[in-house]
Parts: structure tokens; C-alpha cells; sequence
């Protein structure tokens, strides 16, 4: 992780400690809510609990739960004081205790586990998780540049999905020939699922040992994660030439999606681009299938977490500010066609929105024989 | 459950914490979160944040009685126990680790004062692993040294080494493949997740963590142009001392031991300490499915080594991979 990157976080980081009258920051994370730990602490665990005990000054404390990932925080920042415990929420516990008269917050909210929660700091969790969020939602130029390169990896990534999209290959061999890629291009993650057939297909999952078939539309989602920082594409191929059917089909997710994205801008709510997009399909009877019968969301935030701040849903009312990030999808399944996803990564800007994947919004077409 | 009085018992799964309820059901959320409710008898509950047209993925690929989509975990958890007498007892593992969104809903509950942890109970019968659960790990044992082995001998970087890792497991169809990488042991041995990329020294160590169908192994193992003559002394004494972790030792090693520790599914974890140089957590029993990692000084510089094993009793256990 960038050096630069982390020093500029925990100065930010500092900053709101102070504004919001917090001595002591516990950061909570593990492999799946890894994002306020890279945050506040520039840490990715790879297997169990890791907390951080960030001081206002500077001073940052890890526990893990892993001797060997105990070795390599270590390695990668030797400025930390890090320790492992086998029970390392009690170890933090006990940490805690050492700060005695200074104000103490618990985040994220998500993260915390029960013992903590009912400890004596349950007051900030909230607050302090907002405090983060905060941080979190606008990007600065250094974090916007690692989301520009993991935007560009993820372009890249799109056309060895569509090379390796292939009659007779198993679903799991795609994303073998993805992830390669990323690792030869020095991205250590990414997450990505995916879906191949026809109308019964009702949205995407990891992999499976499904052959492909001509015909089938195959649809994907990949989220190359670079700095930390994760940009994410949708795109829908189709084995063999596609059909009529298929193409009309597409056409209204084109429409949609080019809809979302031009309601991206400061002042709009997710709920306005959420709605931009649904408009679309009920304009043209489909308006089943924007409800969460058939879709999730037409979008979320990116940043240091695949999945994060705001839903684009139409009820979410949080206000875009220019330097968030986002990626605009009208995901959802077509009743004559099956699953289609289209969706582009997005930075709101001073006026509007710089799309920053640049694949071709097409309805892709691969060789059947 | 019966014994320890449990009306039901509650396990969380996410991600991060899939290997209890895969163990059960075989069901891993990847990117979304589930609980499973397991009455004292028929088949399982699972509460999942997936939306309702996910179910059919969810079956495919598990074995459950009933799946709801529910938003809130602990709340929808709270109302299928509902009808249980209030005296019941709840068990709940890794009570303490619950994340609070799930934990407060109910602790809340008219079951909140009820919530036992189970984390004891849990490990109690976890191990030692089943026929199957050993042939699974032997499949990606042999995926994991395939994928080592098709490392280019030429490698001057780590993308490289991942790179081939990556494609070699999957294509035999691991689904989670986690690479570590010493890019030169004259440097450090800190097994550093890649990010960017490396040049390679002379000397360098790969630790992959791999699952097919989610039964996890390790194993490590340090490459170089002109292996030493001490690695393979090395990498004798640990596969020997392997199969007798936890009994009588095998002689002195070719060299110090900087660090060793013994991890097994014993919870939601796919690894969790179970025994190490700062002294066991617990029993480790006979027949465990257990990763072995090892870090020696060796005369000419350090050697790391980690593999997978079948816990010996009275008789030496029984190397997977190492």
C-alpha cells in the first residue's frame, strides 16, 4: 500500500479524532470488513481478527489473532507496535484499559463483536462509525488515482473475460484466466462473480463447474482492487451472434445505465440516479423487475470496500458530493432473456460525472464454434 | 446440544468466518452473511441477506432444511426461537466474536439473558475430521502442490509466482486460493500479501492457503536456483516431526526453531491456533486435520516450511502435504 496514501490517512484521521473529542480510535476488521482497518490503520487481514488501537498522536497498536499475520503487519509497518493473542478481543480488552481517563470510540459498527459492544465504550460506536464513513465517502487526488488504475485493471480484466469466455469451458476456468491476470499485473484481489445460460438464470454467484453454451449469456462482475482500492465493471457477452431478442433486451440496460450515470452529480441522492435507471424499465413495462424480487441495488459505492456507501436504491437519500465514487448498475433479470448487468465506475465531479471504466458499453459477442 | 441443554444453537457465517456452518451445510455467502439456526432435530435453518432469487444458487450448492432472506440477522434469528420456552438455553458460537449488528437484535430478544457461548461445544465435535473431510483436503493438497509446481524456475518476480499459482489451482477448481509471499529470505522471512508487485532474491518462500470445496490446507515451501543441501535436511525433520506434533520429539532439528504453530477448523475459522511455541490453546485430538507451520535458522540462512497433516495419537500421524 502506498506509504503516501496511509500518511495521508491517519493525518485526516487525526484530524476528525480531534474535531470529534476522540483520545483513542479501537479499529475493528477482519477479511470481509477490511475496509475501516485499511482505512485508519493501512492493514488487510488475510485470516482472522485484527484490531487497531489508534492513538490521536500517531501511536497505533495491532492485535491479531494469527501469529503470522502478527509477522507480516510487522514487516509491512515497523513503526506499529503489533502483538497476537489467541483471544485477542480480550486482548484488546486489556489494552483498552491501559488508557485509562482518555476517551475512548469503538467502529465500525459492523465489526465490532459482542464482547466489545457491551463493553464500556458502546456509546461511540455509532458516532465513531460515522466519523469514519465520513472520511471514507469523499476521495482524495492519491485515492482517486488508485481508483483510476484499478478502473483501468479492471478494463483489462473485461477483455481476458471475453477471450476466455469459450463453448465447453468450465465457469471456474474463466475466472482462473481473470485472476491470473490480476496477479501478473500485481492486483492481490479482486472480487468477482458471475453467470452463464439463459432465462433461468436469476443473477450472478461465484463460480461454478457449468460448461458454457452457445447461446448462453454470460454476465460478469470483476472488482480488481488496487491500493486498496477496488473499481468495478458489469458487462453481459453472448456465446455466438446475439439474438433479436437479446439485443432489444440490452438495448433498455444501455439506456438505463446511460440514464444513471448522467443523473451522477453533486446535489443529486443516490435515490435520483436509483431512479433514473428504474424509470427506464418501467417506461417500458418492466418495472417488476427493479424491485427486489429480481435485483438488489442499481449501484453502490467504491472505495476501500467492494460493496460500500451509498445504495443506489431509490429511498437512500444521501446527497452526492463531488470525489465520491460509485459505479452506476441496472443489474437485474429480463423476463424474455435472463440476467443482464451493465455498470460502469463513476467520480462525481464538480458539475457531473467522469465515467472511469472505459469498455465499450456493448452487448459483447464471442465466437459459439 | 441435547446433552448441554441447548434449545438452539446460532452460528454466524460470513466470508471471514465461513468453515462452521460450510462444515454443516456446505453453504459459504462470499460477499453476504448468513446465520444458521440448528434445532436439536431436523435439518437447519439458514438466514441469509442474499435476496430471494439467490435461493436456487444457495441450494445447489448446500445442504439445508429451509432458507429465508431475511435483512436483519439477529432479529429474523430471535423470531424462529421465539416459540422456545424462555429456560431454553441458546448457544451460540463464538458468542463473543458475533458482529454487534447480529448480536443486539437479540440480545434484545426474550432470549437475550439465555445466549450461552458454544464455542467449546462446537470444537468438541469438530474434530477429529471424517474419511471425507480427509479426502477433500487431500484433493487440494495435491492442487496445492501442482500449483507450487508450476511456478516458472526462471521466476525473477513475485506476479510471476502468483500468476501461476492463481491459474494452476483454479483451473483445477480451488475456489479460494490465498498466496504469501518471502521474496527474499535474506531480507525477512515475513510471508507479505503481494500488492504491487517484487523482484525475487535468491532465496524466496511461498505459503499457499487453498480451499476446494471449502476444506482449507497450507502448505510452504522455499524455492532458489541452488536449493542448499540443508533444505532438504530441513524439510526431512518436519515432515517427520509433523507426524508427531503432539507427542515425543524426533531428535534435534538441523538448526533453531524460530516459530512453529499447529492450526485446525475448530470454529469458523478455517485456521485457528491450536497449539504453538507460546503453548497449546486446547486438546489437540488424534485424527485432527491440522496445517503444521515451521520457521528454522539453519547454518546457511532461514528455512520456512508449512504442510497439512492428520494428527497422530499412539501412532504417528499422517502427512498430507508438506
Amino acid at each position: 500500500m502506498s506509504v503516501r496514501l496511509r500518511a495521508e490517512r491517519r493525518a485526516r484521521l487525526a484530524a476528525a479524532m480531534a474535531a470529534e473529542g476522540v483520545d483513542v480510535l479501537i479499529v475493528c476488521g477482519n477479511p470481509w470488513r477490511s475496509d475501516y482497518l485499511r482505512y485508519a490503520a493501512g492493514l488487510t487481514p488475510t485470516f482472522g481478527h485484527v484490531f487497531a488501537l489508534i492513538e490521536r498522536e500517531g501511536r497505533v497498536q495491532v492485535v491479531a489473532e494469527h501469529p503470522l499475520e502478527a509477522a507480516r503487519f510487522q514487516s509491512e509497518q515497523p513503526d506499529l507496535r503489533v502483538s497476537w493473542s489467541l483471544s485477542p478481543i480480550e486482548a484488546v480488552e486489556t489494552a483498552a484499559h491501559s488508557f485509562s481517563r482518555r476517551r475512548i470510540a469503538l467502529a465500525p459498527l459492523a465489526a465490532i463483536p459482542y464482547r466489545l459492544a457491551v463493553g464500556s465504550f458502546a456509546s461511540s460506536m455509532s458516532s465513531a462509525t460515522a466519523m469514519l464513513d465520513r472520511l471514507m465517502l469523499r476521495k482524495s487526488p492519491l485515492e482517486v488515482d488508485a481508483l483510476r488504475r484499478a478502473a483501468t485493471l479492471a478494463d483489462e480484466g473485461y477483455a481476458v473475460f471475453r477471450e476466455a469466455a469459450r463453448v465447453g469451458r468450465p465457469e471456474y476456468a474463466l475466472v482462473a484466466d481473470v485472476e491470473a491476470f490480476f496477479r501478473s499485473r500485481g492486483c492481490p484481489e479482486n472480487f468477482q462473480i458471475l453467470a452463464s445460460g439463459g432465462k433461468e438464470v436469476r443473477g450472478m454467484h461465484p463460480p461454478t463447474e457449468r460448461r458454457l453454451s452457445p447461446g448462453d449469456l454470460v454476465t460478469t462482475e470483476l472488482t480488481p482492487c488496487v491500493d486498496g482500492y477496488y473499481a468495478q465493471i458489469c458487462r453481459t457477452l453472448v456465446l455466438g451472434s446475439p439474438s433479436e431478442t437479446q439485443l432489444r433486451a440490452f438495448a433498455v440496460y444501455d439506456e438505463a445505465l446511460a440514464a444513471g450515470v448522467a443523473a451522477v452529480r453533486p446535489g443529486a441522492t443516490a435515490g435520483d440516479v436509483a431512479r433514473a435507471q428504474n424509470e427506464i424499465f418501467r417506461r417500458d413495462g418492466l418495472g417488476d423487475y427493479v424491485t427486489s424480487e429480481y435485483t438488489r441495488v442499481r449501484g453502490h459505492g467504491l472505495g476501500l470496500y467492494v460493496d460500500g456507501r451509498p445504495a443506489l436504491l431509490e429511498d437512500v437519500a444521501l446527497v452526492l458530493e463531488p470525489e465520491m465514487t460509485l459505479v452506476v448498475h441496472p443489474n437485474t433479470y429480463h423476463p424474455e432473456v435472463g440476467y443482464i448487468v451493465h455498470g460502469d465506475s463513476v467520480r462525481v465531479t464538480a458539475d457531473g460525472c467522469e465515467v472511469l471504466t472505459r469498455t465499450a458499453r456493448s452487448l459483447f459477442s464471442v465466437p459459439a464454434g | 446440544m441435547r446433552a448441554a441443554g441447548f434449545g438452539a444453537t446460532l452460528i454466524y457465517t460470513s466470508f471471514a468466518r465461513p468453515s462452521a456452518v460450510a462444515w454443516l451445510t456446505h453453504f459459504v455467502p462470499y460477499w453476504n452473511e448468513g446465520l444458521l439456526v440448528v434445532l436439536p432435530a431436523g435439518a437447519p435453518l439458514l438466514l441469509a441477506a442474499f435476496s430471494k432469487r439467490m435461493h436456487g444458487w444457495i441450494r445447489s450448492v448446500s445442504h439445508v432444511g429451509d432458507v429465508q432472506s431475511v435483512q436483519q440477522l439477529g432479529k429474523a434469528a430471535a423470531d424462529v426461537i421465539e416459540h422456545l420456552p424462555v429456560s431454553s438455553r441458546i448457544g451460540v458460537l463464538e458468542l463473543d466474536a458475533l458482529p454487534w449488528p447480529v448480536a443486539e437484535p437479540l440480545l434484545n430478544s426474550r432470549h437475550g439473558a439465555a445466549l450461552t457461548d458454544a464455542t467449546e461445544l462446537f470444537a468438541s465435535i469438530r474434530q477429529p475430521a471424517d474419511d471425507t473431510e480427509i479426502s477433500l483436503a487431500q484433493r487440494a493438497a495435491d492442487i496445492s502442490l501442482k500449483a507450487l509446481g508450476s511456478i516458472p524456475s526462471g521466476a525473477t518476480h513475485a506476479s510471476q509466482v502468483l500468476a501461476a499459482i492463481e491459474r494452476s489451482a483454479r483451473l483445477d477448481g480451488a475456489e479460494e486460493v490465498l498466496a504469501r509471499l518471502a521474496p527474499d529470505l535474506a531480507a525477512g522471512t515475513a510471508l507479505q500479501r503481494a500488492e504491487g508487485d517484487s523482484m525475487l532474491g535468491g532465496r524466496y518462500a511461498v505459503e499457499l492457503s487453498l480451499a476446494y470445496k471449502a476444506t482449507w490446507v497450507r502448505v510452504a515451501r522455499c524455492f532458489s536456483a541452488n536449493a542448499p543441501q540443508s533444505w532438504s535436511e530441513a524439510r526431512r525433520w518436519t515432515s517427520d516431526w509433523a507426524t508427531r506434533i503432539t507427542g515425543a520429539s524426533n531428535g534435534p532439528p538441523p538448526g533453531n526453531i524460530a516459530f512453529w504453530s499447529l492450526e485446525a477448523c475448530i470454529g469458523s475459522q478455517p485456521f485457528s491456533v491450536v497449539a504453538s511455541a507460546i503453548g497449546p490453546r486446547g486438546t489437540v485430538f488424534a485424527g485432527t486435520l491440522a496445517c503444521f507451520s515451521i520457521q528454522l535458522q539453519l547454518p546457511d540462512g532461514p528455512w520456512l516450511g508449512s504442510g497439512t497433516v492428520v494428527v497422530g495419537g499412539r501412532e504417528p500421524g499422517r502427512v498430507l502435504i508438506d
